[in-house]
């Protein structure tokens, strides 16, 4: 129980860092152990595989293509942040805390539970033949991604009226 | 033939980015033009076999695999599959002659198809999960092309719109986790039933106050709206008409009333929300599109005011006013997507969308002028417009409910959005020419040919209403109103 307490807190304080944090790197570094954290609580419960994708994409993967980003970026390319804009994440945090302690935890005791449904087997099973559709939107998700990398980074002028 | 609108603009919006590498204009309009309208005569190819049997559920074999590619097919989402390909396929006829002032058009239809690919998902998937995820296929392709334009206020657009979006995309997913958590399933059929098993009150309310405050903002609702204003009047005209005339709706409203109707199950309380919310919606955002200067800026308040009315009908619960509902969401689609469109005729017509700077245009550009009266006489719900018809069935069902205070707002409501739209007639089209619009001309012939098509639709709908209310609209409001049992009956 105090583990779990443990990796919850270091979860919600490094998410929390990630936004806070002005400096790019520290923040992207931030979300990565922000990751490792949910990471080893997903493997506490049960979900290694969820664990596996956590850690080695999020954590590893997109924490590389990050600090790539940011060591394309200048000094002068920094934007100065309007002083209400830093108060919303906080004021949103606090509220969310408040919500949480009042509603949550009496709520969370009287959720019923059917048993799981026959979405249930091997992980190859799971991914191929039960969540087939899945597969197909997120093919359409990186497709999307691509293709607003290519309208979005594209020479301006380039071939407008052939 | 019904995976096609999902599978078929997918592989083409793959192939565009290389097809535009050989022909950077022509082949890119023919094959997108084209394949939404395979995807239009699909649609309507389909209407008598699901009115007659009712729904459709069906499950494709990968090479012989067994895998779980089944989607649902009933009068509602064929509903909306045809209104995507009607309305998208007037948006990129319109874009042939528009894209010339942005150019890469292989990527721009190529995003475009994307979106439709995502709606259509959207609404063919009897899964909760893939909703969510077709859901972010349309909108990671739309925060891209509202930006497409590249200037600081589509970005800036963009950014604010990727930023609320992704906060009612985190609802969403959130009130999805928490029904697989109480039910253990994720597809319609199952969570249905398992609900029906299970005494699961407070916790089912704060999953529909997430799906509320999730869908709520992707239609954009008032007080989830304040990224809308922004977003569509930065985008292009052709996807400032997708965004208004479509995506609100599908990922919006198609979306919430699904769920709510077909697998939770409406309830009085619900009911009450929705309606509050929608009647909110009408009169702010009718209010605030008084005060606007640009046209699309006001459309845009129109459109978040208009949502108000559909969210309003759909919520009484009764079959005529979800009918009422659809028949406006029709309506509402052809005549903002018009609308917008003709924005963007004026906008390349004259450089501004500045209403102060207009004046007098009606003169130099008949056609621009009398395709935008008919769509904004159609919205603001003059006889025998389109719009005209599903106002006076929303406003009886109302009273027919006997909810006469928002029958009376959604009357007076009626009366400003007439106002605003005159409004533009007056600054824009009537009055003296202004010295600076002397020499205009009539928008290119696409894009012409498009505001004409949506016109003409806005009256031939309002004229022979009645046929079409009964043969296409009706079935499509009784699916929905069956509630839960329309989805237990899907593949019976």
């Amino acid at each position: 129980m105090i583990i779990q307490i443990l990796l919850l807190s270091g979860l919600v304080l490094f998410s929390i860092l990630a936004i806070l944090l002005k400096d790019l790197l520290k923040a992207a570094l931030s979300l990565a152990v922000a990751s490792l954290f949910l990471g080893i609580i997903f493997f506490r419960l049960g979900a290694s595989y969820a664990g596996v994708f956590e850690i080695s994409v999020v954590a590893g993967l997109i924490t590389v293509l990050f600090a790539l980003t940011v060591a394309l970026t200048r000094k002068d390319s920094e934007v100065q942040e309007a002083r209400l804009t830093r108060l919303v994440f906080p004021l949103f945090f606090v509220i969310f805390l408040i919500i949480d302690g009042l509603v949550m935890r009496s709520l969370l005791q009287q959720v019923p539970a059917l048993p799981a449904g026959p979405e249930t087997g091997t992980f190859g099973d799971v991914l191929w033949k039960a969540r087939t559709f899945d597969l197909v939107a997120q093919l359409g998700v990186i497709l999307a991604g691509v293709l607003a990398v290519l309208a979005l980074f594209r020479k301006k002028e380039e071939d407008k009226d052939e | 033939m019904v995976f096609s609108f999902i599978f078929l603009p997918l592989v083409i919006a793959a192939c565009l980015p290389l097809i535009g590498k050989i022909s950077k204009k022509l082949i890119p309009d023919v094959l997108t033009n084209a394949t939404l309208a395979f995807l239009l005569i699909n649609s309507i190819l389909l209407i008598k076999p699901i009115f007659s049997r009712g729904s459709l559920l069906q499950n494709i074999n990968w090479f012989g695999e067994n895998v779980n590619l089944q989607i649902a097919l009933d009068g509602f989402n064929l509903f909306m599959l045809f209104t995507i390909s009607l309305v998208s396929l007037c948006i990129t006829l319109f874009s042939i002659d528009y894209l010339k002032h942005y150019g890469h058009q292989a990527n721009f239809y190529a995003l475009l198809l994307v979106m439709v690919a995502g709606m259509n998902g959207l609404v063919l998937v009897p899964d909760l999960f893939s909703i969510y995820l077709f859901l972010e296929v349309a909108a990671v392709a739309s925060y891209a092309l509202v930006a497409f334009g590249l200037g600081p206020e589509e970005l800036e657009a963009s950014f604010k719109y990727l930023m609320l979006s992704v906060v009612a995309s985190a609802f969403v997913l959130l009130s999805i986790t928490v029904i697989f958590g109480l039910t253990g399933s994720l597809s319609f059929q199952a969570v249905a039933r398992g609900l029906q098993d299970l005494n699961g009150g407070l916790v089912l309310g704060v999953c529909l106050a997430f799906f509320i405050m999730g869908f709520g903002l992707k239609a954009a609702l008032v007080p989830f709206h304040a990224w809308l204003p922004d977003a569509h009047p930065s985008a292009p005209a052709p996807i400032s008409a997708m965004l208004s005339g479509l995506l609100i709706k599908v990922s919006g409203v198609y979306a919430l009333f699904r769920i709510v109707y077909s697998v939770i199950g409406m309830t009085p309380a619900l009911s009450k929300v929705l309606m509050a919310m929608g009647a909110i919606s009408i009169v702010v955002a009718a209010l605030l599109a008084l005060g606007q200067a640009d046209i699309k800026r006001m459309l845009a308040y129109s459109s978040i005011s208009q949502v108000g009315y559909i969210i309003l009908a759909l919520a009484i619960g009764t079959p005529l006013g979800i009918a009422g509902g659809l028949f406006h969401l029709f309506n509402h689609a052809v005549a903002k997507g018009l609308l917008f469109l003709n924005s963007g005729s004026i906008q390349h017509i004259t450089g501004t969308r500045n209403l102060n700077e207009l004046g007098g245009l009606g003169k130099k550009v008949p056609l621009t002028a009398g395709t935008n009266l008919v769509g904004a006489l159609s919205i603001a719900g003059v006889p025998p417009l389109a719009g005209f018809w599903s106002k006076l069935i929303i406003i009886i069902a109302l009273v027919q409910a006997d909810h006469f205070g928002y029958a009376l707002v959604a009357i007076l409501a009626s009366i400003l959005t007439l106002w605003y739209y005159l409004l533009i007639q007056r600054k824009a089209f009537f009055g003296p020419l202004n010295d600076r619009w002397q020499h205009i001309k009539e928008a290119p012939f696409w894009m012409s040919a498009a505001n004409v098509i949506l016109a003409l639709l806005c009256l031939l709908v309002g004229i022979f209403f009645s046929p079409i209310f009964k043969t296409w609209i009706a079935p499509a409001a009784d699916a929905l109103a069956r509630g839960v049992q329309q989805v237990l009956m899907w593949g019976i």
